[in-house]
């Protein structure tokens, strides 16, 4: 059911009620009656508190404060930074469910809950934002499928004439994983298996 | 409004063409406030199983009336039964019995769609891939974001999605066999793009947008070496002219997520369900990214 099919719901009785209202009599009517009106005193509360916090900017902040991107990326040091650019306050608190209760508590009391929405909003954007691997990247990716275009001792006379952090840039851009304990022998080895790979997947799919 | 209409292609099943489009979907309109069509074009109703209960789908969708298949037998017949505001359900019932994310909207799939392929190839009339166009495009106004669940091939339905987008959207699982077929698909757009973009807008020419990867893992060398040789194969498309220069890898990756999975017996997209799992965070980030790609793009 959607709110519109209650509404028409609540029309229509409301509709039949009015007609009969005058020939409407006993026990068991009124019990029910009685128990309608509490669920609806019940409702009204609930529709109001809604109405009201949509309006104000309150529901917006608490969806953000309660969706996936806070569990991600919310901090103490953004909330006190946003609290900083919001209201010019310094936020007390230094764990997060207490700093989150001070921050909303004092945005409300401000009526500044819309511009802290837009604050988390814009705050968690940027979280998300990815920085491309650039120019950098992308030619050290070319580089390292054209590696594995080499014959064996072509491969062996370029990689001899690379410093080990010119190789370490090289599997780093192209998703070879390695510790500091991985010396250049054993990296040179995984760059020519993995190049190679990938050279012939390339050139198979193209 | 202007609207994006947006093809989630792929021929390759498994790769995450429905829980995209399902949780992007439910995530521009919970948290960004977009009014969001999901058109489901699969015979499986994949996207239309996720959102809504069996009983109520089988219900509302008996015999295919209020689905997407009326809108081809409409064509094929000749007919003009379908009702778009009839067939459209709006929001997404929860557990309570009452909808939430009413911003979200479904136009369901029926399992009568598998009937319909091979008749539409015998129509062999002009036109046979614009029929989704001619009957959506006049509701598309209404919605910041429209997102056609393609089903797992390049036959005519897909190809009525492809001809209604503005772009397209690849879901991808990084290994060997999705970077192939990632490359014939590249091509097979192409292809109809030189076929039939004469009769578009510029703007709106088959093409690949973006990529998106599900089912990642950060475990070991796999997925990242995997990723590496796409955006090799990206990077040999952009330069033959086969996709655009601004086609890009979004991310983050969506991690391999059990409560995604889940959420599909739950009939709730991830951000209702489990809106702490690292997958509705995942979703969340690339709604984001999502965002900012296509939202700027003209």
């Amino acid at each position: 059911m959607n709110y519109q099919d209650l509404a028409t719901r609540l029309t229509q009785l409301s509709d039949r009620l009015s007609k009969h209202s005058e020939k409407i009599e006993g026990d068991a009517v009124a019990r029910a009656a009685a128990k309608l009106l509490a669920q609806l005193n019940s409702f009204e509360e609930h529709l109001d508190s809604f109405l009201a916090s949509r309006k104000s900017g309150e529901l917006m902040l608490e969806t953000f404060l309660r969706s996936p991107a806070a569990k991600k990326h919310l901090s103490v040091e953004i909330l006190k930074k946003g609290l900083r650019e919001i209201l010019g306050k310094r936020l007390k608190s230094e764990d997060l469910s207490a700093a989150k209760k001070e921050f909303v508590e004092l945005v409300h009391a401000k009526e500044k809950a819309a511009q802290a929405a837009k604050f988390l909003k814009e705050t968690f954007a940027a979280a998300a934002h990815v920085e491309p691997g650039g120019k950098d990247k992308a030619s050290l990716q070319k580089e390292f499928a054209r590696l594995g275009t080499l014959a064996d001792d072509e491969y062996l006379n370029e990689i001899g004439e690379r410093t080990f952090g010119e190789l370490r840039r090289l599997a780093a851009a192209s998703g070879i994983k390695f510790t500091d304990k991985t010396t250049k022998e054993r990296l040179a080895v995984l760059v020519r298996r993995y190049s190679r790979r990938a050279a012939v997947n390339i050139a198979t799919a193209a | 409004m202007s609207s994006k209409v947006l093809a989630f292609i792929n021929f390759k099943g498994g790769v995450g063409k429905t829980a995209s489009v399902v949780n992007i979907g439910a995530t521009l309109a919970k948290l960004h406030g977009k009014k969001v069509l999901i058109v489901d074009l699969d015979p499986q109703a994949n996207s239309s199983l996720w959102l809504m209960r069996p009983d109520r789908w089988r219900e509302h969708v008996a015999k295919g009336r209020k689905s997407t298949y009326q809108i081809f037998d409409d064509a094929l017949q000749g007919k003009g039964k379908f009702s778009f505001d009839e067939s459209v359900v709006q929001g997404v019932v929860t557990w309570t019995g009452f909808v939430d994310l009413p911003k979200l909207h479904l136009l369901p799939s029926a399992v009568e769609l598998l009937r319909i392929e091979d008749k539409i190839h015998e129509l062999r009339a002009p036109g046979i891939y614009q029929i989704l166009e001619s009957a959506l495009a006049p509701h598309f106004k209404q919605y910041d974001y429209v997102l056609l669940d393609c089903p797992p091939n390049l036959y005519s339905t897909t190809k009525n999605a492809v001809f209604s987008a503005d772009s397209c959207v690849v879901p991808y699982v990084p290994d060997y066999l999705s970077l192939s077929g990632f490359q014939v698909l590249a091509e097979h757009i192409g292809e109809f793009r030189e076929r039939f973009g004469s009769h578009l807008p510029s703007r709106r020419k088959p093409h690949i947008g973006a990529l998106i990867v599900s089912h990642y893992r950060q475990t070991g060398n796999v997925f990242r070496l995997a990723i590496n040789e796409l955006e090799l194969s990206m990077a040999n498309l952009q330069a033959r002219g086969a996709i655009p220069e601004n086609t890009i890898l979004l991310e983050p990756y969506i991690r391999h997520c059990v409560r995604v999975a889940e959420s599909t017996s739950e009939h709730l997209p991830v951000i209702l369900y489990a809106p702490g799992s690292i997958g509705a965070q995942d979703y969340c980030d690339l709604t984001q990214r999502f965002l900012d790609h296509f939202d700027n793009k003209k």
